[in-house]
């Protein structure tokens, strides 16, 4: 089996659904030549040519709004948003037009478009190159939403992504780009709307999406040197959600944590704690706790960049307050 | 046009219930299917939903005694004019206070009335010792389930979370350390006799107990080895998913009970006065321990139910039990009961008939006790079952027999196959 990247796997998904479908192709700023800001889309343009490898002028509007054109006219289109704090330019395609005309139509419309995009912190791009925006799309009727954090997951989402009629916002995370896992060479497609247990525990469940979902692995590791046995769901799709296996995860440990690297003010993490509490009430513990950026835009300076978004020692603070008992005993 | 809301027969033999609390105020909306009120009958407490939807035009009998089929209260439109509807021939219990009062924004007297059942309740539940009037008890969600499906006072536990929230863990303890402190520290003031008054549950009990005891009973007893029992329940207990209720010992003996019944129908009967009669299914009653009292729910059709499946049943009725939450058909329909007291360390008993049953068996504690065999003596895990019988129905052959049926499916549970 080979060894891939997340960045090999985005791209293996790509190539094997360009390679086996006519109406799939790519397009976005610098992809072609360049082979894509992050590297991901590099050798695509020999491979596929420019017509299913296309470059496109700086216009998140126009890459959105052609990309649901050519949707709506029968293609596969996957297109990609450089960064997902660009998103803000195409709201309107994307909010206004990809998610309701199936609904506007009479389903007479449909709009498998894929949106591909990344993001986050961990390396200082600054506060309009790094901001993690996955929950302002979970509240939008007519998307889904997924936000891969390993190579495989990527991979067999993003085909799912692909081959779903409807248009899918789709997150990729920048420090995970060179993560490896070995893969099968062909893709098992992984269905939208289902969630993965990483990591089975006794006492606390922690509800992770991208990056944070390592650092609540570790955090859980460390748990588990001093005694605490924490389980580890990510559930990969925001939307639609797996409700079923975050709830009979929390049924089991009767503690919850959510984690991601957003502002945990309105943060998808909010979302999963009203799930929580809502069907789980009578089997829950202890509050539960929320990790995420401190409510600030994302400092330039690394050491504040690092102050200010999560890591394992987040997550195990907060695993700690939900077993803890009071502090002074 | 209007509904009229009757009080309904909830069973065989009701012939009326008391209203303890109504759910919705005169004024409000209520849904087909939506709990209106409580019904207290004499097996049971109930909640008893609406038949149709509409506007709560009037309540006819706010609280007491009412006969089945009176008009306790009128649902329709908003405006309909409900004056011709008969007042339901009610006792009011307590406070006969508000009887027709103002239809409209009856906000006040209503809450009044909301108070007065909340501190019956909290008296019910509380016994009168400290955690202040009113006062919030902090405890986590999981904590008061729990506390709830074991009948476990919050009040009376010390919180160890965070701020003295009371924990999972902490209801835990209490419910394994032995003797629940909470009853016998309520000592009655000095000088004064407490009288309690009767609940329609306690009334019953002390009715069908006195009847049992007119009834010719004899008993027999015999001591089971439960080593394979055991080790069956270890097994089972270890397969057991995550979620589902593990199997006790107790569910081990319903279905060699269950089994046994049917292999012994003579057993499975009830007295009927001129016919005795011999039922196909073992619906067999699990006597609990509840705050009010003792209640008998019944597994029907406990033979064709797995070890697993028991469990379930059994898990269910226990904490509906508890949760004073048992319906009519919870408690119907027995043909056999047991009674376990082995869980507070009695070793044997003799139990009271349930009638019109022809029998019922005690069970005590497993202990461990010497047993001669060849080699000497040897330690065994012994538990001794004691069947209560009704003479009329049953002869101590019969019962013997049926005796050391369950006696060999508990040594040898391959037995029941």
């Amino acid at each position: 089996m080979p060894e891939l990247s997340y960045r090999e796997a985005v791209r293996d998904a790509l190539s094997q659904a360009m390679r086996n479908d006519e109406d799939v192709f790519i397009m976005g700023e610098d992809i072609a030549e360049m082979g894509g800001s992050m590297g991901v889309t590099q050798g695509m343009l020999e491979e596929f040519g420019p017509d299913r490898v296309r470059n496109t002028p700086i216009s998140e509007m126009a890459i959105v709004g052609s990309g649901i054109g050519a949707a709506i006219q029968g293609m596969r289109p996957v297109v990609e948003v450089m960064y997902e704090d660009f998103l803000t330019i195409s709201m309107e395609q994307i909010v206004n037009q990809a998610a309701k005309h199936r609904y506007m139509s009479g389903g007479q419309l449909k709009v498998p478009l894929t949106i591909r995009t990344q993001g986050g912190a961990g390396w200082s791009p600054g506060a309009q190159h790094a901001q993690q925006v996955e929950a302002w799309f979970v509240g939008v009727p007519g998307l889904k939403v997924v936000f891969a954090s390993t190579p495989s997951d990527v991979r067999g989402l993003l085909w799912s992504a692909i081959y779903d009629d409807n248009p899918v916002i789709f997150f990729e995370h920048r420090t995970l780009y060179g993560l490896k896992e070995e893969l099968a060479e062909e893709i098992e497609p992984i269905p939208i709307g289902q969630a993965r247990v990483h990591r089975q525990g006794e006492d606390v469940t922690v509800v992770a999406t991208g990056r944070l979902v390592h650092e609540a692995l570790a955090a859980a590791e460390e748990a588990g040197q001093q005694g605490v046995s924490v389980e580890v769901v990510d559930p990969r799709t925001l939307q639609p959600l797996d409700e079923d296996a975050i709830v009979a995860s929390v049924k089991k440990t009767n503690r919850c944590v959510v984690a991601h690297e957003a502002v945990t003010r309105m943060g998808f993490g909010a979302e999963v704690a009203a799930v929580v509490q809502h069907q789980a009430f009578d089997w829950l513990d202890a509050p539960v706790e929320r990790v995420g950026a401190k409510f600030t835009p994302l400092p330039f300076a690394p050491v504040m960049e690092e102050y200010v978004v999560p890591h394992a020692t987040d997550v195990l603070e907060a695993i700690q307050k939900t077993v803890q008992r009071d502090g002074s005993s | 046009m209007a509904d009229e809301v009757k009080l309904p027969r909830l069973g065989q033999g009701m012939e009326s219930g008391t209203i303890v609390k109504w759910l919705k105020a005169e004024g409000d909306q209520v849904e087909k299917g939506e709990p209106l009120y409580e019904l207290d009958t004499d097996k049971v407490t109930q909640e008893v939903e609406a038949e149709a939807s509409g506007v709560l035009l009037k309540i006819t009998v706010p609280e007491g005694e009412a006969d089945v089929g009176t008009t306790i209260a009128v649902i329709g439109e908003q405006g309909e004019d409900v004056s011709a509807v008969k007042a339901g021939t009610a006792q009011p219990v307590a406070d006969a206070a508000q009887e027709e009062g103002s239809p409209g924004p009856a906000r006040e007297p209503e809450r009044g009335r909301e108070a007065t059942a909340a501190e019956q309740v909290a008296e019910a539940r509380q016994p009168a010792q400290g955690n202040g009037a009113g006062a919030r008890i902090k405890a986590s969600p999981l904590a008061r389930r729990i506390a709830r499906e074991r009948g476990i006072e919050l009040g009376s536990l010390k919180g160890t979370g965070p701020e003295g929230r009371v924990v999972a863990e902490d209801v835990e303890r209490a419910a394994a350390s032995p003797a629940p402190a909470t009853p016998t520290t309520t000592l009655a003031p000095t000088g004064e006799v407490e009288r309690v008054p009767l609940t329609s549950l306690r009334r019953t009990i002390a009715r069908r107990l006195t009847e049992a005891w007119q009834a010719p009973a004899f008993q027999i007893a015999m001591s089971a080895d439960m080593t394979r029992t055991q080790s069956l329940h270890t097994l089972l207990a270890e397969q057991t998913k995550e979620g589902e209720p593990r199997p006790t010992v107790t569910d081990i003996l319903t279905k060699a009970c269950a089994d046994a019944l049917m292999r012994h129908r003579a057993v499975n009967a009830l007295w009927a006065e001129d016919a005795i009669e011999l039922h196909p299914s073992a619906n067999v009653g699990i006597a609990v321990a509840i705050e009010a009292g003792l209640v008998v729910p019944v597994i029907h059709q406990a033979e064709r139910l797995t070890i697993a499946e028991l469990a379930a049943a059994r898990a269910d009725i226990v904490a509906r039990a508890r949760a004073n939450q048992l319906r009519q058909d919870d408690l119907d329909g027995g043909t056999f009961t047991i009674s376990n007291l082995g869980m507070f360390g009695v070793e044997q008993f003799v139990a009271v008939l349930n009638p019109p049953q022809a029998a019922i068996l005690a069970v005590g504690a497993i202990e461990r006790k010497a047993v001669p065999t060849e080699a000497g003596f040897e330690a065994r895990p012994l538990m001794t079952l004691t069947l209560t019988c009704d003479h009329r129905s049953l002869d101590g052959a019969t019962a013997a027999d049926f005796l050391r049926t369950v006696k060999a499916f508990l040594e040898e549970p391959g037995l029941m196959l």
